[in-house]
Formats: C-alpha cells, sequence, structure tokens
C-alpha cells in the first residue's frame, strides 16, 4: 500500500494502462519479462519501478491472458516468454477501442 | 565497494518484505528479481557501484513490488487482493454487526422516554458497546477509543439527569439517611 504518498495524476494514469501496455507489447512478439520492461521505458518512461512488472505478469498468468514457454538463452539462465491467450487479445482489443474514446473526449475537453 | 552487498542486501528486504507471500510466489519472483538485475547488469556491460545503485533504483523498492503483488493496491480498477495472499488489506466495509452497534450507542436516547426509559438506554448501550467489540472491521484502538467516549458521556449524562438525594448526609444539621443509603431519584420532567 502505498497510502500517504503524493497522487501525480501521470503516476495514476500510468499505473492504470500498464496492464494494457504489457499486453501490447507481447502482441507484436512473444517476449520475455525484461524485454517488456525495456520496451515500455524506451517507448517514453511508460513503467517507472520495473520491479512491480513481475507482480502485474504474475497476475496476467493467473487470470489467463497470457502464456509462457521456458526457452534457453544465449546468454544467462532459460527466459520465461509471455504471449497473448486468445482472451488476452480480446481484452486488448476492448481496451484499445476503450483508450480511443477516452483520449478523444479528454482532448476535446482540453481544447474546449 | 563490493557491489554484490548491495545486491545482497536488495534481495534480502524483497524476501522479508515478501514474507506473507505463498512460498512458491515468493520463491518465482525473488528469482525474478534477481534475474532482472543480472539481465540489466549484463546489458550495461560493467557492474560498478554507480551502474548497480542505478539498476535497484529503476527496479523500484522492495516494498513497493511486494505491495504491487499483495493486491494489486490502489490501481484504478480496484483488482481484489489474491485470494491466499496472505497479504490482503482489512476490509473497512461496514456490515450489520457495525451499524447496530452505532445505532444502540449513539441513537437509542429516545428510549428515556419509555418506562423505565434510563435502564433501557443504558442497557440498549451496553449491547451496543458489545457488538462494537464483536466488529471484525473496527480496529482494537478505535473500539478502545468508542467505548471511552461512550462510557464518558453516559456517565455525565446520568449524573447530570440524577440529583441524588444527599441531604440526609450533608444537612446542617446531618440527617440520618434511610436505611440503604443515599436513594437516588431519577428526574422525570417538569
Amino acid at each position: 500500500m502505498v497510502a500517504g504518498e503524493t497522487r501525480d495524476p501521470l503516476t495514476e494514469l500510468r499505473r492504470g494502462v500498464l496492464e494494457h501496455c504489457v499486453l501490447a507489447v507481447m502482441r507484436t512478439k512473444e517476449s520475455y519479462a525484461y524485454e517488456i520492461v525495456r520496451v515500455l521505458s524506451d517507448a517514453g518512461g511508460l513503467v517507472t519501478s520495473e520491479g512491480t512488472i513481475y507482480p502485474l505478469l504474475s497476475r496476467l498468468r493467473r487470470d489467463g491472458l497470457v502464456e509462457t514457454t521456458w526457452r534457453e538463452s544465449e546468454s544467462g539462465p532459460p527466459r520465461r516468454y509471455y504471449r497473448l491467450t486468445n482472451e488476452g487479445g480480446r481484452a486488448l482489443d476492448a481496451f484499445a477501442r476503450d483508450w480511443t474514446r477516452f483520449r478523444d473526449a479528454v482532448d476535446a475537453v482540453l481544447a474546449a | 565497494m563490493d557491489t554484490d552487498v548491495l545486491v545482497r542486501d536488495y534481495l534480502g528486504r524483497l524476501e522479508a518484505a515478501a514474507a506473507a507471500l505463498p512460498l512458491a510466489r515468493r520463491t518465482e519472483l525473488a528469482a525474478e528479481v534477481r534475474d532482472h538485475i543480472d539481465a540489466a547488469l549484463a546489458e550495461a556491460g560493467r557492474s560498478d557501484e554507480v551502474t548497480v545503485r542505478n539498476v535497484l533504483e529503476r527496479l523500484g523498492s522492495p516494498e513497493e513490488i511486494v505491495a504491487a503483488e499483495a493486491g494489486q493496491a490502489g490501481t484504478p480498477d480496484g483488482a481484489a487482493p489474491a485470494s491466499g495472499g496472505g497479504v490482503a488489506g482489512t476490509g473497512s466495509r461496514w456490515g450489520a454487526v457495525e451499524v447496530t452497534a452505532l445505532v444502540l450507542v449513539g441513537l437509542a436516547w429516545p428510549a428515556l422516554f419509555l418506562p423505565f426509559g434510563l435502564f433501557l438506554w443504558l442497557g440498549l448501550g451496553v449491547v451496543g458497546l458489545v457488538l462494537v467489540w464483536v466488529s471484525a472491521v473496527w480496529s482494537r484502538r478505535r473500539k478502545l477509543i468508542t467505548t471511552g467516549t461512550v462510557v464518558a458521556a453516559y456517565v455525565l449524562l446520568v449524573l447530570l439527569i440524577t440529583p441524588v438525594r444527599v441531604d440526609c448526609m450533608t444537612g446542617d444539621p446531618p440527617q440520618p439517611c434511610p436505611p440503604g443509603g443515599p436513594v437516588p431519584t431519577i428526574y422525570s420532567g417538569p
């Protein structure tokens, strides 16, 4: 619990969309956790506390939105690769539609 | 500075913070974070103190990671805490016990207008306080404060509405008290 922490709107927004951004990264290609974190960080700081991606991935596995395979890597220990399940794909599609509407609504209000 | 100490210290804090997670998940989480650190250091191509500190800082605090594990605290979708996670937040929603307790200790005063009103009112208040202590929602501290406040309020009110006939002891000259000592009489309106 992070009660008492100042409520930065960007932090809240980031937290709200992170799950679906993670799903979106896996849609393009099967990825391992560190790779997902890198993509999201490079995309303009979508992840700030990188370690919190692991609880998130664990929940996505539990909820059946992603499935994983262990593969050997050329360097270091075997890696767990993540890809979307059909259910994960549907969740991502639904979010993408909601997000477009949400973004347009906020844009419209800000431009008014 | 031995940078291994920094990493070991971080993983130790993670393990301590994750103590309430199920063993399998705790072990998995520790391995994931350790692999993450290794991958980040391999990517950086060096492991001097500044690099290690930077990698650990980017990870976030161990406590923050475990908090995310223990129910995605603060997520806007309000995901429920993982069942059996052991770190479930305390529910704060009031149930029948809480509402009844509050009504009995706070709103039972109209009972004063009924026959034997004072005793009825005090009785209901006592039942209310018992319910306060039965509640699984309120903290012990809160229960103590509530009990203290209610008891103090009751004592004050009873003193206000119960003039005690003490002239048998303090009169001048003092009168003999009736058998049983001073008898409190309940003031029952003008």
